[in-house]
């Protein structure tokens, strides 16, 4: 009798268990119509969600890959002088290119977004966009970095920015949004010189007043940047 | 007996909703404030992103393949292969493919709005670049001087003539919506473009040894 009821009572709570994620489901996908704004929202929403989870996906692969085959050339190299050599030159040259991480002196940079206000532009001028970031690389670069990673991202040779409203997108990386940290490996006290001239990055320096954007720096005795983990390809292109 | 798996009946659908909506919600944080327009957008990168990824990810399979192979030379031939690809990316060889030219005569334009320029061209497509003979890849200095605007510590002056290696149907979509805007601002004389099926880059970056950084 016990067991009857135990049996009784599993099989309910498995049906409750499936009519919990049908209605779950239900709600979320139910019929898109014209008027129905904010389920067509909801369905850009998690296209943009799925295309991130791939796109985190494939570049967890390509690390993976990157790292198989160095060891195998490793390999290659212990059996071969002239693999050796050439492993030595590749090695240098995909230090330059992004594709190993790297440490050294350096500075962090923080932007935050600041406080909607009125005014031209107050509807977005207050968030973080690609081009304060683009500036923020380029005072640096400017100021002798020799790698620079944004949120993570090492940025490489052909890097390039791109975004709209508080959505920053570089390479083929996901969306980013504030708090975006930029890290530079390079000579410390000049960047941080730069960093800190108000003639410099003028655009942010105006927004911090009127907007309350806030950029911070520090500098640091040891800068950590990982390795550039996307697509390095040039299809269109061959030696001259 | 009975109000027990009553109870237990809810808990488990107030479970189970409770952790699809919470998901929802989650990725609904991240993308506070974003307007559907400008989801739509990013998709469209997302989508052209998750392309080159695939790509990739297909050489780097055939490369370890070819390398666990064990066949005699594979290694060095991978390695010569990359070593000159690295030495395209990174500016150091002269490099030709197919791609665009465009030529903008200005006054007053400054380094802000070359690093505009040079970054809608990179994130159209862009593989190689080169300003008035001046090679030109991301970490190269673009600034501001009394003369006008430097590359790489060379002044460039005006007309800027910038030639571009890619993708010659992005290329054009984005040096024509370039231009437009361009020819909008008082400062520009002339802004055109022109689709090539061959573009010759000869000129190179000049290496820079690292200082400060070291591998990890």
């Amino acid at each position: 009798m016990l067991r009857r009821q135990l049996a009784s009572l599993a099989i309910v709570a498995l049906v409750a268990l499936a009519t919990g994620f049908v209605l779950a489901d239900q709600v979320r996908s139910q019929l898109l119509t014209p008027s129905n704004q904010v389920a067509r929202y909801q369905a850009l929403v998690r296209s943009v969600q799925e295309l991130e989870a791939a796109n985190a996906d494939s570049r967890r692969q390509i690390a993976q890959l990157r790292s198989a085959i160095d060891a195998l050339e490793s390999a290659a190299a212990a059996r071969s002088s002239t693999t050796q050599a050439l492993r030595g030159q590749v090695a240098d040259l995909r230090g330059h290119a992004g594709l190993v991480a790297m440490h050294g002196p350096g500075v962090v940079v923080v932007l935050r977004n600041g406080v909607a206000g009125p005014g031209p532009g107050g509807a977005s001028a207050y968030l973080v966009n690609y081009q304060d970031v683009q500036d923020v690389v380029h005072l640096l670069y400017s100021e002798g970095a020799e790698g620079i990673a944004v949120n993570g991202r090492r940025l490489t040779p052909l890097s390039a920015f791109g975004g709209t409203e508080g959505q920053i997108v570089i390479d083929q990386g996901p969306p980013l949004s504030s708090p975006i940290t930029v890290a530079a490996v390079g000579d410390r006290n000049r960047m941080s010189d730069a960093l800190a001239d108000p003639q410099q990055l003028a655009d942010i320096r105006a927004r911090e007043v009127q907007f309350q954007l806030d950029l911070a720096f520090t500098g640091r005795p040891d800068v950590q940047l990982p390795a550039y983990d996307s697509s390095l390809q040039v299809p269109h292109v061959s030696p001259a | 007996m009975r109000g027990g798996a009553i109870w237990l009946i809810a808990l488990l659908v107030a479970l189970v909703a409770t952790v699809q909506i919470r998901s929802q919600a989650e990725v609904e944080r991240s993308l506070v404030g974003v307007d559907a327009t400008s989801l739509a957008f990013l998709i469209d990168d997302l989508h052209r992103a998750n392309d080159s990824l695939s790509s990739e990810r297909a050489d780097l399979t055939r490369r370890q393949s070819a390398l666990a192979s064990g066949q005699s030379g594979a290694a060095d031939q991978e390695l010569t292969d990359e070593a000159t690809r690295l030495r395209a990316i990174e500016g150091l060889i002269a490099v030709r493919g197919p791609g665009i030219t465009v030529v903008i005569d200005a006054s007053g334009l400054t380094a802000l709005d070359m690093q505009d320029l040079l970054n809608n061209l990179a994130a159209g497509g862009a593989e190689a670049i080169e300003v008035n003979g001046q090679r030109v890849v991301t970490g190269v200095p673009v600034t501001e001087v009394s003369d006008g605007v430097s590359v790489d510590g060379v002044v460039l002056p005006p007309p800027w003539r910038i030639s571009v290696i890619g993708d010659t149907a992005r290329l054009t979509d984005v040096a024509d919506l370039m231009t437009q805007q361009l020819r909008a601002d008082r400062r520009v004389r002339s802004a055109t473009f022109e689709a090539k099926p061959e573009v010759v880059i000869r000129s190179v970056v000049s290496e820079k040894p690292y200082v400060y950084a070291v591998a990890s």
